[in-house]
């Protein structure tokens, strides 16, 4: 895992139907260091998605700059892990093939995928599912195998699109948890992007609150891991920053 | 009524066991208000025979092996023309459903030639290639190459973007991503557009066979009028109709679960 960086990054969506340019994020800078877990949080239409895009590699930047562990993003790469709101996973392989498909793309043996699929979904608590088909499987589980295969890829980073927004409720904060404790156990550098506040103070060390396409503030949270909801519903110092980050939300 | 309820379940559960013969039973009374017609002689034998003539008619050509022999030029002829369709209809979906200029450029001609239909088609190719098998050919991998084009197109544009940007992500090349993501995602629309195609197929190297034959089923139809047989005719018109029912249901079918719908990217 290794670090990243936004500088002064911008981005401009033509309209072909209006012939009109529209901003949707300028001039973002952003420093994620190496093992951090940083969540964006913003109203919906904020520019979240487009600059997880543009980390990502999907769609192009219009200008800045984004570096990963030093070098410059030049479209998608197994160097930046995706996790998907839709969770994207490929509907004609079984879950142990969707988890070791980085692996099989760079080469990996089939001795050595079966190790990676075993380890994974250990990790995923779906040891039991790994020859189900993803429809086969409920939401939850569906995106416990969308994290744990970007995990099994080992990428620098990993960018994560509301990837719980799609669940119910119990089980959005039982996958909050399960991510919680990954995060803790391995360490991997996050950038989450939600517009759920108490999401983003629960999992992250930091929120970056998003407004019309540029940062309104920075938060730290400074809450002692381990996170588990039964600690955090009572806690003061989580309820004083939660309640100051949907300030920011409100304002932005 | 409780009776009635009775004899449906011991139907439900008999065709459970046998689901050819359900498929067999709805033919009954067809077959019955046939036969009662025929026995009726509202229209002379000659032209309508009844149900035992066709069945005696048929066991004679199946004796003689006619029948079999013609089954066997038919289906070969389909299976040829299917394959070369499917060879060329599927890369040229493919082309165009990934570019969008491949697209420009063939779409107009695509519809212009879906236009013109498959036996429209005949009368040149019988100056070109006389009576035989080529110009048969033709027949069919111009009726299959259509829909299996269009729906292949329609099978690459309707593959997820987020699918194609996952496997991006992971490290997948290009041709990684077309092999693992773009043609099994489109495979559910090609399996349609290949069960469309050799339905429409086997209707058209039918009518061929009629014009052009010198064997097959159509051929065989067609020889009957001549020798003014009308049970060979129905005979032919039957073996047709169980023959697709066989393709479809047997082999098209179950292919079609084993991957849209068991990926629940289709629901049956
Ligand atoms: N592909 C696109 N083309 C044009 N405009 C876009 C496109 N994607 C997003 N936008 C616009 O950019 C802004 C930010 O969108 P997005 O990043 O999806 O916001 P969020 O994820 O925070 O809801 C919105 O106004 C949206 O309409
Ligand atoms: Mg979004």
């Amino acid at each position: 895992m290794k670090s990243l960086a936004l500088e002064n990054l911008s981005k401009t969506y033509f309209d072909p139907y209006r012939g009109t340019q529209h901003t949707a994020i300028k001039d973002v800078s952003l420093k994620v260091d190496e093992g951090d877990f940083v969540a964006v949080v913003g109203p919906s239409g904020c520019g979240k998605s487009t600059i997880l895009n543009m980390i990502a590699g999907f769609v192009p930047t219009s200008g800045g700059r984004i570096m990963v562990g030093g070098r410059e993003v030049r479209g998608p790469g197994p160097d930046r892990g995706v996790v998907f709101q839709s969770f994207a996973l490929f509907p004609w392989k079984t879950v142990a093939e969707n988890v070791t498909f980085g692996p099989k793309m760079r080469g990996a043996s089939k001795e050595e995928r079966a190790k990676i699929a075993e380890e994974y979904l250990a990790l995923a608590g779906l040891s039991h599912a790994a020859d189900r088909y993803p429809n086969e499987l409920s939401g939850g589980m569906q995106q416990r195998v969308g994290v744990v295969r970007a995990l099994a890829n080992n990428p620098d980073v990993l960018l994560m699109d509301e990837p719980f927004a799609s669940v119910d409720a119990q089980t959005r904060m039982t996958l909050q948890e399960e991510l919680t404790k990954i995060w803790e156990e391995r360490r991997p550098t996050v950038i989450f992007i939600t517009h759920d506040v108490s999401e983003a103070v629960f999992l992250a060390n930091k929120v970056v609150v998003l407004s019309k396409g540029h940062v309104l503030e920075e938060v730290d949270i400074p809450l002692k891991r381990p996170r588990v909801w039964d600690d955090l519903v009572e806690d003061e110092a989580f309820k004083t920053l939660s309640n100051h980050v949907l300030q920011l939300v409100r304002r932005a | 009524m409780t009776a009635i309820y009775t004899i449906w379940g011991y139907y439900a559960r008999w065709t459970a066991r046998w689901p050819a013969m359900a498929a067999f039973v709805p033919f009954v009374p067809l077959i019955a208000a046939w036969g009662f017609i025929a026995w009726l002689e509202i229209f002379p034998p000659v032209f309508l025979p009844g149900p035992v003539e066709v069945v005696e008619r048929a066991w004679t050509l199946l004796y003689k092996g006619i029948l079999t022999d013609y089954l066997a030029d038919s289906l070969s002829r389909l299976a040829v023309g299917a394959a070369v369709g499917m060879c060329i209809a599927i890369p040229l979906g493919v082309l165009i459903g990934l570019s969008r200029r491949a697209h420009d450029f063939a779409w107009p001609i695509l519809l212009f030639f879906q236009a013109i239909g498959d036996i429209a088609w005949l009368p040149i190719l019988l100056v070109w290639f006389g009576f035989g098998l080529t110009t048969m050919t033709f027949v069919i991998v111009y009726t299959v190459l259509f829909p299996v084009v269009l729906n292949t197109v329609l099978g690459i544009r309707s593959v997820k973007p987020e699918l194609r940007r996952a496997a991006q992500s992971l490290g997948a090349s290009k041709p990684r991503i077309l092999l693992e993501v773009t043609l099994p995602g489109a495979l559910p629309n090609i399996i349609t557009g290949l069960r469309n195609g050799l339905g429409y197929g086997w209707r058209a190297l039918i009518a061929a066979e009629i014009i052009v034959g010198t064997s097959g089923i159509g051929f065989l139809m067609f020889d009957a009028r001549r020798a003014g047989s009308v049970e060979e005719i129905v005979v032919g018109m039957i073996v047709l109709g169980i023959l697709w029912y066989i393709v479809d249901s047997w082999f098209l079918a179950p292919i079609e679960r084993a991957t849209g719908q068991r990926w629940g990217l289709v629901t049956s």
